[in-house]
């Protein structure tokens, strides 16, 4: 499974694949160089949490609300009594096939364009060829890099939003909204995968006066294609989730029902549909698992020398996602013929004209300013207090294994410590079910509308991702130093601190950083709270149909996605 | 007497500051049967790569069947990449296809991009594959993942290739540097034997100098990316071919 880390780390749109890092800038070289610029970089993050907070009210505002504590009491007494007669049995039931069908089609659409999207980003199909030049090849390969960025940028949300106008209520909104931002990551990945791939039989068709799309589809898929299907189902995993959140904004599926039970505060239709995510959730957090982990022992085994071979799992999976995927269009009733209707164009080009030129609007320039400060504050709030909880349900959530595991293996111990594991693993797939802005309607019954609500109820969902992927990378830890410190005669506590904890700590820092930048795109999501900064500013402005001001929000808003994974990026190096 | 295949002139190819080759001239001859020798490091891969289009010249003019690979349109380059087959040094199967597709991936080059994508569910031509296969002596691989062969069997998929491909001129990069001496004179002969059968022109770099001072009657010497001798095997002397091998002296620039 270190084929996450791969893939999270490559997602990051600033790290440039292919090229090799640029070297950190060097005053001190060698260790006390890094050791120094560490620490530099370790003040600064101090002093961002500080501003960070203070930014966010902590300590300065009345945020709790005490008198919401009893009907907070009462939502979750509610748990226990969902409402389960049959209609509503029904309605979620067909909500819930809606979601999933949405999920099922967003991914296959960004499997389409992450496939053709990812050929046309990687340096094999650019620098095959005699004859094109060095500047040109540079030039085609940049701009088509350049022309994800902007995409990817974008959350699924204000997709969603746009499509919503150009389309109205239909099928295809959720479809493309979930495709278009998940196909141009997956490109950035899959032309990641494919340059990793051994270039060489490619070059020989090449070579023997193949067309490079031929060639691309004998030397180069083929031995890509194993870790390409299991990244599609990784994605699919969070397919879900947007999918869910989409439904929020008006889409259909379980989220929009969610919605609905919400303005009118009926807690036990609420528990049935969150129960009915959960388990969708879950089943498609194991699905991907299962696949993922298949696909790691069969890198493993090629490693090892024991050769290719066909992975059964990986087979009947894909075959059942076909059928998903064929399902899924007869149920939602799909009808790509909207896509080339006039009236769909007009509303699109109508909107792209109202939007341009963009507008400041009334805050001005420096109003802008300030709440991109806010949002980012936002952000810094939710990943900190994501990575001190991710981190502390990781440990536990981590698989007890031969010669890893910390713990005294007596009879009693190791049942602690598989409930340990079950229990923790259950929590934070709980947390990453429900989508932000539906932790966010809940602290609002204890807390009033600001930062803070938005920047928890980001924090809540990003420790069930977060755990998630800290405690895979503590699987991944190398047994063998940990068994060396044991063998010494250290206790289970000792082998955490000299063992576990170094060996961990720049993973975990890594995948911190690159769910921040994950997180400041999520800031959009979390307006509905009145959490202010840029995203609750762009829902203003789209819902006043200010969209020549939305379009300067979402230009604003870009920007700082790439400062932030620019910032990241530099953190990451100095971390490694 | 008809045209050349290969016409070098005073071609020259550099990687940044290092040159893998330098001055070349070198003319190839329908119905010729050349070797290629040299060190390790010499830029034998490298004149491959110059002859099949991979590698472009920095300096000279290269013209391979009638066209100019530096100034010819991308079309016409391809037209004559697909007339010359190359079989390299390290196999460039992909280990994941299935030998028929390994095979047919021979015929891209005149296949539209549809039949290519069709065929990798249903086989097309599999008559011509199987008689390929047949000829190297597998026929009964057909339907065998690639990796799951020997190396052996490996390179002779990699001749049927070439055969499907239907050449005029075969290039072979070190053909039987990575199998066992006895397998390697089992394959060489092979690849000897389809080319004279077929009338197909064959050039190959060779480690083995014995194999190639047998074989072939022509001999390229090359060493540091220059060509030492090029002569008639029976013209040519131990002492030449030693000299070639020699250690550069400590006087020469590296
Ligand atoms: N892609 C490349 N980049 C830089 N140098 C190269 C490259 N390919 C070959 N060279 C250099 O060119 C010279 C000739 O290499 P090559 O043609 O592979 O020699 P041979 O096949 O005779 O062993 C060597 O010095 C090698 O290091
Ligand atoms: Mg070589």
């Amino acid at each position: 499974m270190t084929t996450t880390c791969r893939w999270e780390a490559a997602e990051s749109p600033s790290a440039a694949p292919g090229t090799p890092p640029p070297p950190a800038p060097e005053r001190g070289t060698g260790a006390t160089g890094r050791s120094r610029r560490r620490r530099g970089w370790a003040l600064l993050i101090f002093a961002a949490i500080v501003v960070s907070a203070v930014a966010a009210g902590i300590g300065r505002e009345q945020v709790i609300k005490s008198e919401g504590a009893g009907s907070l009491f009462d939502f979750f007494a509610a748990a226990a009594s969902p409402r389960l007669d049959a209609d509503f049995l029904a309605l979620t039931g067909t909500a819930m096939l809606t979601t999933l069908a949405y999920a099922v089609l967003g991914t296959a659409l960004s499997l389409v364009i992450g496939l053709i999207g990812g050929i046309l980003t990687s340096q094999a199909w650019w620098e095959s060829g005699v004859r094109t030049r060095r500047g040109r090849r540079l030039a085609g390969w940049g701009l088509a890099r350049a022309v994800l960025v902007v995409p990817r940028g974008i959350h699924e949300v204000v997709w969603g939003l746009f499509f919503l106008v150009v389309f109205g209520i239909d099928p295809i909104v959720a479809v493309l909204a979930i495709g278009i931002p998940f196909g141009a990551v997956t490109a950035k990945v899959f032309s990641e995968l494919l340059d990793e791939t051994g270039r060489r039989p490619y070059t020989a068709l090449v070579a023997a006066g193949s067309s490079k799309w031929s060639a691309m589809l004998y030397g180069l898929l083929p031995p890509a294609l194993p870790d390409l299907i299991s990244y599609g189902f990784y994605r699919f995993e969070c397919a879900i989730r947007s999918a869910a959140i989409l439904g929020l904004v008006g889409a259909g599926g379980l989220g929009f029902q969610l919605a609905l039970s919400f303005q009118t505060l009926r807690y036990p239709e609420i528990w049935t549909l969150l129960f009915a995510l959960i388990l969708l959730s879950v089943a498609a957090d194991y699905w991907s698992s299962l696949v993922r982990s298949a696909r790691a022992r069969g890198r493993q085994r090629s490693r090892d020398g024991g050769g290719v071979r066909r992975d059964p799992l990986l087979t009947a999976s894909l075959v059942f996602g076909a059928v998903l995927i064929g399902l899924s269009s007869w149920w939602i009733g799909l009808d790509i013929a909207v896509l080339w209707s006039g009236k769909a164009w007009e509303f699109g080009i109508q909107l792209l004209s109202d939007a341009w030129p963009p507008s400041v609007g009334d805050t001005g320039f420096g109003g802008l300013l300030m709440l991109a400060g806010v949002t980012l504050a936002m952000s810094i709030v939710a990943i900190t207090i994501a990575f001190a909880l991710g981190a502390v349900f990781a440990v536990p959530a981590s698989t007890p294994a031969q010669g890893r595991d910390h713990i005294e293996r007596g009879a009693m111990a190791r049942i602690g410590r598989t409930t340990a594991m079950l229990a923790s693993r259950f929590v934070l797939v709980v947390l990453r079910a429900i989508p932000p802005p539906v932790w966010a309607l809940l602290l609002l019954f204890v807390m009033y509308p600001g930062i803070l609500p938005g920047a928890i109820a980001l924090a809540i969902y990003t420790t069930g991702v977060l755990g998630r992927l800290m405690a895979e990378s503590v699987d991944n830890l190398d047994a063998r130093p940990l068994r060396a410190i044991r063998s010494t005669g250290a206790s289970a506590s000792k082998v955490f601190c000299y063992g576990v904890i170094p060996a961990a700590a720049p993973r975990f820092v890594a995948y911190g950083l690159y769910r921040w930048e994950v997180t400041i795109r999520e800031t959009v999501v979390v307006g509905v709270v009145g959490a202010g900064g840029l995203g609750l500013l762009l829902q203003h402005q789209i819902s006043a149909f200010n969209y020549a001001g939305a379009l300067t929000t979402l230009a604003m808003l870009i920007l700082l996605t790439l400062v932030v994974d620019i910032t990241s990026a530099a953190i990451r190096r100095s971390v490694r | 007497m008809s045209s050349p295949i290969f016409a070098l002139d005073g071609v020259g190819v550099s990687y940044g500051k290092n040159t893998a080759l330098a001055r070349v001239d070198l003319t190839v001859e329908p119905g010729e049967r050349i070797a290629i020798i040299g060190p390790s490091g010499a830029g034998k891969s490298t004149l491959i790569g110059v002859l099949n289009g991979t590698v472009a010249a920095t300096s000279g003019e290269v013209t391979a069947l009638g066209c100019d690979y530096r100034r010819a349109p991308a079309r016409e380059i391809r037209k004559s990449q697909r007339r010359v087959g190359t079989i390299h040094q390290r196999f460039d199967l992909v280990e994941q296809l299935r030998t028929v597709h390994n095979v047919n991936a021979g015929r891209l080059g005149s296949w539209p991009f549809w039949k290519a994508a069709l065929s990798l569910l249903l086989p097309r031509d599999v008559q011509r594959v199987r008689a390929a296969l047949d000829r190297v002596g597998i026929g009964d691989k057909l339907h065998h993942r690639t990796g799951d062969l020997s190396g052996g069997e490996q390179q002779r998929v990699a001749i049927a290739r070439v055969l499907v491909q239907d050449p005029v001129m075969i290039l072979a990069d070190e053909p039987v540097a990575s199998i066992d001496p006895a397998r390697g004179r089992e394959i060489m002969s092979l690849l000897l034997e389809l080319s004279a059968e077929a009338g197909v022109t064959l050039l190959a770099c060779l480690h083995d100098v014995d194999m190639a001072l047998g074989s072939f009657e022509r001999v390229v010497g090359l060493r540091a990316g220059q060509i030492a001798f090029d002569k008639k095997r029976a013209d040519l002397t131990d002492d030449e071919v030693d000299a070639l091998y020699a250690f550069e002296r400590a006087t020469e620039p590296r």
